[in-house]
């Protein structure tokens, strides 16, 4: 047999290449692909042809889909179900007419008209078969097309639906908003909502029980107006009145009337239409409105107590924001300044930061809402500081008695408010135009003292800081928002004098044993970022004097914290020490700290810690320490061989261990370590990838699988990265190829590498078989220009391969693959078709599951055998 | 008006995904945060932007409570916490706390692999998620905050399955989670006392379902897969990881050694191992059998059940396999069943629900000739069979539930509109409590009353005391007194008390009135004449003419004077105290009748 016979052998046992082959149970389809290279008609090439959406066999099943859907005897089988068929059908309309959709499959009208007979209809049914005619009647033409029959009228009129008692049914109420506004697209649909009474019934809904209904309900609104004011050419400044469309009209006297209620829901109803209306429509009309209900909005300001402030909130900011007022005086930058004084400090502060976060704003306007935001830490600091000789985060402007009061009013209102205002600075300290001058300073004095009084370590010098002190003692969440506040801070200039008193907060809350293991985990992070942002003394490479004192002091905690009972103290330490030696690996101060202390050692013996997120952390932070030369310490006298240690301790974690975690992590810092060239690897970089590979190979987990191949890749990079193989050479086409050096060949065709390869492109975890086609098809794009001018030769290595491909490709563990010739693998990797494999398997595994085909089998089948399993679940 | 206020954002008459927010004297809980695993996009999690929209979720939610590790109850929890941004605590039991990230890990990547969905949360979320979850043992009233508190009490179900008690002063709301009132192989009943909450929030799966009993179930599973062995063919169990799958190996296991069967079960994937750690270091959370045999000999050692791998499918002979994932979707599962597909000597056993689009969701409704990827037909010759081993309370148990914690209402969730209907009729005819059902999104308001307690003065109880009446337990009574509220503190006592306590003095009111008669007599005899008048018709009251001329009837004074300017009409002035307040509108109204007709 020559070799091209074997060849073509070879090929007819990888037809069946992915996904694996079946057993006898498999029929093969005429239509089935081919891993033949050349061959042209394959899985890929029909996937791409552009086809119908409403195929044959939709159109087939569909008839007696609909017969289920309108017979109430038989209940539909999964609530999906119905929602999978709408997006499909969307999916249909947006590509094709819906008109002749239902004219090719009148089953769908026939559904629509049976349903107007209420009795017959489940709410779910009646509720999908709304929302499925207003996807169709979003197209002009199908809309007259189903009004020719009053189908319209009758499913959404209010001789239709409305009248039926499944209109208590919030679903039904629902599909009833959303087939309306699915078919609001068109002037048709206006006159259609108009005559129909519907903008009555969605005012209605507005205040409906179902926060669904009516959300959707203000949305569809604002839809409406959009619609009807579209293309409606808007003089400036003319005011509403009678030029309006009638639609827009009603719907504008609607939103008058509510802001005039003194019910708070209904205003709130007209506050959030509005907000949306100015937040998505930026068209010149809008101003007209806002100019016309302005004076409705500021007359709620006169109220006590203002209703609705959250959404009044809401809606300042939707108008701000939007690029229509960006220039225009409206009178809207006096009412946020007036909301901004008759707010309570909780209500205003998000009012305060949306007005800071504007681009173009009056700088008086500014000036308040920063004031409205620091009030409440600069009430902190006036209550705790003996001698307010600092400038004050308000320059002794502070007002606020209202503020105090309500900081010191029960222990969650403060707990409530503080967390509120550090989070709002937090989120505005990195924005480019925050407020300048920026108070640093004050910011970092007062987070501080919150902290102190949340610890019980402030000594507070008034009887109002007194208070504070008793409120605030032992409040975990203010810890929290205080702490991310500080790492915030961590990111500007602060004067030096004060970061002496961060450190020190931040060691007593890493040294404290009242600190819960989420505050913790905010202080070590905190700490990452002080410690990173520190600066270094000037001309020196070291740290500035702070430095090399709080690490002597950091380490023993850390070592107290890597012993902690807790899993996610240990956690989190090992995380911010991994940091911090990556960052500062370098530095003399650390090293000389890290040295002192048993953190190395107590982080070697994380790696049998009974928690499997611990024993990865611990393997991630090991590695840097070797990469850094800091596990060093441990090749002490007693410990000769601690690198080598180090290694066999992670094989025997990635061959032992019983948690992914731990293995992912062993194997990435092994890609990282090749990558990286780290000594260990260095010594004989193809056993090292052979062994890891090996282990790999067996994981039952597919990640390592997947990070196995990884590691592969490198390897292969840097193999024919080699000096001599320049990646420029092939762009030139008259150059000649260089022919791949052999030894570099047999490297790169190692059995041990393609084994682990091909056996991965048989794997039944998609991931694994998609890195290993592409690495594979990286091996052989990289070797054909080298390697393609010599025919295989009768070879007793391909029989062996044959025999091996056809066992893995059973599932099978078989034998392994022996040593064949590096051309016979390479000719096997050219034979395949892998860009016809890439294309299969970029498709998520279940896109036939998710078929519409698949879909509607599904139901179908489901009808008979409901009430038998219907009621289970977990 | 203080209220409750319960609103589903899942399982509100559904069993998709259970996330319900409660709203309790000011304080927001959500209960639940699942995951509905039959949607592959954003709406497989609760929709969340219903609570972004009253500001931060920080700022708003005190704190999240999960009932149980299923991932509909738990699957949305990376994503609320690490993507949509919620950084408070999370509470859950230690057995949850511990299971719940295996889950999710391996939920993680089904849908990574085999969707390869990107917008998924990481691993490392997974992590961050968990650790801020404070774990509570059962019975330990946990302090949320000053005014929050909750505790769990025992739910059976799965292990670490717990109900939760949310309080915040004297205003409690109980949530069930997924509860079972029976005991069964591995697990115990659930069990909760009277706390007589304002609302129990209970799951309604088998709503209308009375079960029969487990054992009958584990009888048949069993007989099923002994007879498939005995004819030579292999049977697949599809799993998750956790739960249903190590009850099963306990059942599988036990029968083996009974009968003696040398026939090879297998467990595929490495979750055995961890799985089984949990069961054997939750032990107590298992049922009194379980932990009484333990000494002797653990039961989640398993001596026939050995690790699976991937060569073994193709192996001879029969044999047993536990693979995961359980609706055979992806992974070991499918690949499996696609090699025993063919032969009709096999079985597979599917012992759980499955979500439409998946092969265990079509063979389950009957299909046998499953399209697979490239267009290719899979048919299926083997036996299909479906064993619901789901361990809710039925109508039965729910019932007791309600007895047994005594709520002043009850709300139910987790269950289909229809079923739930009628279970709602049955709590109110027979407990005559409200009972409510809200949609997903639908709000539910409960104005609740309350109770304040008050400290009463020994001396006012004594004199209570002393007027005979001894108190009784059950019995309301009225009790005159005086409320002082004096340093956040409420205490009764007699006005006297009060007074001195606060050092007041006394102020005397008195109501004034008068009424005009006509009579041409003199003062002095008009008087006499209201004299007769009142004595003869108050016989039970004491009336006093005194010598200055006025008539009293209790603390009543009545004078009578001449009109200043009609002589023949005369005032009567009549005065009372606030005591007296009834009589002296009585006597008013008798003498604005008049007198009667004297004799001339």
């Amino acid at each position: 047999m020559d070799g091209q016979t074997r060849l073509g052998m070879l090929h007819r046992l990888l037809v069946l290449f992915w996904p694996p082959p079946q057993t006898e149970s498999v029929i093969l389809s005429p239509l089935s692909f081919s891993i033949y290279r050349g061959h042209k008609i394959q899985h890929s090439d029909w996937h791409k042809e552009p086809l119908r959406i409403m195929d044959p066999e939709c159109s087939r099943l569909l008839p007696a889909l609909c017969a289920v859907l309108a017979d109430p005897r038989q209940p539909v089988a999964d609530d999906t179900c119905l929602e999978k068929l709408l997006d499909w059908f969307k999916k249909v309309t947006e590509a094709e007419s819906s008109l002749l959709l239902l004219q090719e499959n009148p089953c769908l009208v026939e559904l629509l008209s049976h349903v107007l007979r209420p009795q017959d209809v489940s709410p779910r049914v009646l509720s999908f078969s709304l929302r499925l005619a207003g996807t169709f009647a979003a197209q002009e033409d199908c809309f007259q097309y189903l009004q020719q029959g009053d189908l319209l009228l009758g499913l959404f009129g209010e001789a239709g639906t409305l009248g039926w008692a499944a209109w208590n049914v919030p679903t039904v109420r629902s599909g009833w908003i959303q087939g309306l506004s699915s078919l609001a697209q068109h002037p048709s649909a206006l006159h259609f909502l108009a005559d129909s009474g519907a903008v009555d019934t969605v005012f209605s809904l507005q205040g409906d029980p179902s926060l669904f209904v009516a959300s959707a309900a203000s949305q569809l609104l604002v839809h409406i107006l959009a619609l009807s004011m579209h293309g409606e050419a808007v003089e400036h400044h003319s005011p509403q009145g009678s030029a309006w469309p009638t639609c827009a009209q009603k719907i504008v006297g609607h939103v008058e009337e509510s802001l005039r209620s003194t019910a708070a829901p209904q205003v709130t109803q007209a506050l959030n239409v509005l907000t949306t209306t100015f937040g998505r429509c930026h068209s010149p009309w809008t101003e007209v409105l806002w100019e016309q209900l302005s004076p409705l909005v500021a007359c709620l300001l006169e109220r006590d107590p203002i209703p609705a402030g959250h959404s009044l909130v809401d809606l300042l900011l939707s108008v701000a924001r939007s690029p229509v007022f960006s220039s225009a005086d409206c009178g809207l930058w006096e009412t946020v300044a007036q909301t901004l004084s008759r707010l309570s400090p909780t209500q205003a502060g998000p009012l305060a930061l949306g007005t800071l976060k504007l681009q173009h704003c009056p700088q008086a306007l500014r000036t308040q809402a920063f004031g409205i935001l620091l009030q409440p830490l600069a009430c902190v600091l006036k209550a705790t500081t003996q001698a307010p000789t600092s400038p004050g985060l308000l320059d002794g402007t502070l007002g606020g008695s209202m503020t105090v009061d309500a900081l010191l009013s029960s222990k969650s209102a403060c707990a409530g408010l503080l967390c509120q205002t550090l989070a709002q600075l937090e989120e505005l300290h990195p924005l480019p135009h925050r407020p300048s001058p920026w108070p640093q300073a004050s910011l970092l004095e007062a987070v501080v003292t919150i902290l102190q009084l949340c610890d019980g370590s402030a000594a507070p010098g008034s009887s109002v800081g007194g208070r504070l002190c008793g409120t605030l003692a032992g409040c975990v969440r203010v810890q929290r928002a205080a702490l991310d506040f500080l790492g915030t801070l961590s990111q500007g200039t602060s004067p030096q004098e004060l970061v002496p008193q961060v450190f020190a907060v931040l060691l007593e809350y890493l040294e404290s044993p009242d600190s819960s293991p989420t505050v913790l985990k905010k202080a070590f992070q905190a700490t990452l970022g002080w410690l990173l942002s520190s600066p270094k003394t000037p001309g020196c490479s070291d740290f500035g004097p702070h430095i090399p004192l709080f690490l002597g002091e950091l380490f023993p905690v850390l070592q107290k914290r890597l012993c902690s009972p807790c899993w996610e103290v240990r956690d989190s330490a090992l995380e911010f020490f991994t940091n911090l030696s990556r960052h500062w690996g370098g530095q003399a101060d650390f090293r000389q700290a890290l040295f002192s202390s048993e953190a190395p050692t107590l982080t070697q013996q994380l790696l049998r810690d009974p928690e499997s997120y611990v024993r990865a952390s611990a393997v991630t932070a090991m590695a840097q320490l070797s990469s850094q030369g800091l596990h060093a310490t441990l090749a002490s006298p007693e410990h000769p061989e601690a690198e080598q240690g180090l290694l066999r301790e992670f094989l025997n974690i990635l061959s032992a261990d019983s948690e992914g975690f731990p293995r992912r992590a062993v194997v990435q810092v092994f890609t990282q370590w090749l990558r990286d060239g780290h000594a260990e690897v260095a010594r004989d970089t193809e056993q090292f990838v052979a062994t890891v590979l090996q282990v790999v190979s067996q994981d039952l987990d597919w990640e390592v699988r997947v990070q196995g191949l990884e590691l592969a890749q490198v390897f292969l990079t840097q193999k024919l990265g080699q000096p001599g193989h320049c990646p420029y050479t092939v762009a030139l086409p008259e150059a000649p190829l260089p022919r791949l050096r052999p030894e570099v060949l047999r490297t790169l065709c190692q059995p041990w590498l393609l084994e682990f390869a091909f056996r991965a492109l048989f794997d039944c975890d998609r991931p694994v078989a998609q890195k290993a086609c592409n690495l594979l098809l990286f091996l052989r794009d990289k070797t054909a220009p080298y390697a393609g001018t010599q025919e295989t030769g009768d070879s007793p290595h391909l029989d062996s391969m044959e025999a091996a491909l056809q066992r893995w490709q059973a599932g099978e563990q078989g034998q392994p693959l022996g040593d064949p010739e590096p051309e016979a693998m390479l000719a096997v990797l050219r034979s395949l078709d892998l860009e016809g494999l890439q294309g299969r398997l970029a498709e998520s595994s279940d896109h036939v599951e998710k078929s519409p085909q698949s879909l509607l089998q599904d139901m179908l089948a489901t009808v008979d055998i409901l009430e038998e399993n219907e009621a289970d679940c977990y | 008006m203080p209220e409750i206020r319960v609103t589903p954002l899942g399982a509100g008459q559904d069993v998709g995904r259970s996330c319900i927010l409660v709203s309790i004297a000011g304080k927001n809980v959500m209960l639940d945060c699942g995951m509905h695993m039959g949607f592959n996009d954003d709406r497989r999690f609760p929709d969340f932007s219903y609570i972004t929209q009253n500001g931060r979720l920080t700022d708003f939610l005190d704190c999240v409570i999960i009932s149980h590790f299923h991932l509909d109850h738990c699957g949305a929890l990376p994503y609320f916490s690490e993507m949509v941004g919620y950084d408070g605590p999370i509470y859950m039991t230690h057995p949850t706390q511990a299971i719940c990230p295996i889950l999710l890990e391996d939920y993680r990547k089904i849908a990574v692999d085999k969707k390869g969905e990107a917008n998924f949360f990481t691993s490392q979320m997974i992590k961050d998620c968990m650790k801020k979850v404070v774990a509570v043992h059962l019975h330990q009233t946990v302090q949320v905050d000053d005014e929050l508190e909750i505790k769990a009490y025992y739910a059976g179900h799965v292990l670490g399955a717990a109900m939760f008690q949310i309080k915040v002063g004297s205003e409690s709301v109980v949530y069930t989670g997924d509860y079972n009132m029976t005991p069964d192989r591995h697990l115990g009943a659930a069990w909760i006392d009277k706390c007589r909450p304002n609302l129990l929030i209970t799951e309604s799966t088998y709503a209308t379902t009375i079960r029969d009993s487990k054992r009958c179930r584990e009888r048949d599973f069993l007989k099923k897969v002994h007879e498939t062995v005995e004819r030579g063919g292999k049977v697949l169990i599809p799993v998750f990881a956790l739960g249903r799958a190590q009850e099963l190996c306990i059942l599988l296991e036990t029968f083996w050694e009974r009968m003696n069967l040398k026939v090879p079960i297998y467990f595929s994937t490495g979750l055995t191992e961890k799985a089984n750690h949990y069961y054997k270091l939750f032990i107590t959370w298992t049922n009194q059998k379980i932990r009484k045999t333990f000494v002797q000999r653990n039961m989640f050692e398993f001596k026939h059940i050995k690790a699976f791998d991937r060569a073994f499918a193709d192996n001879p002979g029969p044999m047993v396999v536990f693979a995961t994932p359980g609706m055979l979707h992806a992974g070991q599962s499918l690949q499996i069943f696609r090699k025993w597909a063919g032969n009709e000597k096999n079985m597979v056993i599917m012992p759980g629900y499955c979500v439409q689009g998946t092969v265990g969701h079509k063979i389950l409704s009957g299909q046998r000739k499953l399209e697979m990827e490239g267009r290719q037909v899979l048919e299926v010759k083997m036996q299909v069979e479906y064993m619901s081993f789901s361990a809710h309370a039925d109508a039965k148990g729910i019932m007791q539930l309600v007895g047994q914690a005594e709520p002043e209402r009850v709300l139910l969730v987790h269950g289909e509109a229809k079923k739930m209907e009628f279970l709602r009729q049955k709590i109110e005819q027979e407990f005559r409590v409200s009972c409510y059902m809200p949609a997903n999104g639908e709000t539910v308001t409960l104005p609740t009353s309350p109770s304040i307690p008050v400290g009463i003065s020994l001396g006012l109880l004594k004199r209570e005391m002393a007027q005979g009446l001894l108190p009784e337990a059950k019995k309301p009574r009225l009790l005159h007194g005086t409320l002082v509220m004096k340093d956040s503190s409420f205490r009764l006592v007699s006005s006297e008390q009060a007074l001195k306590e606060l050092g007041l003095a006394e102020h005397q009111l008195r109501f004034t009135c008068r009424v005009h008669l006509q009579d041409t007599r003199k003062e002095q005899e008009t008087a006499l004449r209201v004299y007769s008048h009142l004595k003869s018709t108050l016989k039970d009251h004491c009336v006093q003419h005194l010598p200055d001329g006025s008539v009293t009837v209790e603390s009543i004074l009545i004078q009578a004077a001449a009109h200043s300017e009609d002589p023949g009409t005369k005032v009567l002035l009549v005065s009372w105290t606030y005591q007296d307040e009834e009589l002296g509108s009585f006597l008013t109204a008798l003498l604005k009748k008049g007198l009667p007709q004297a004799p001339s």
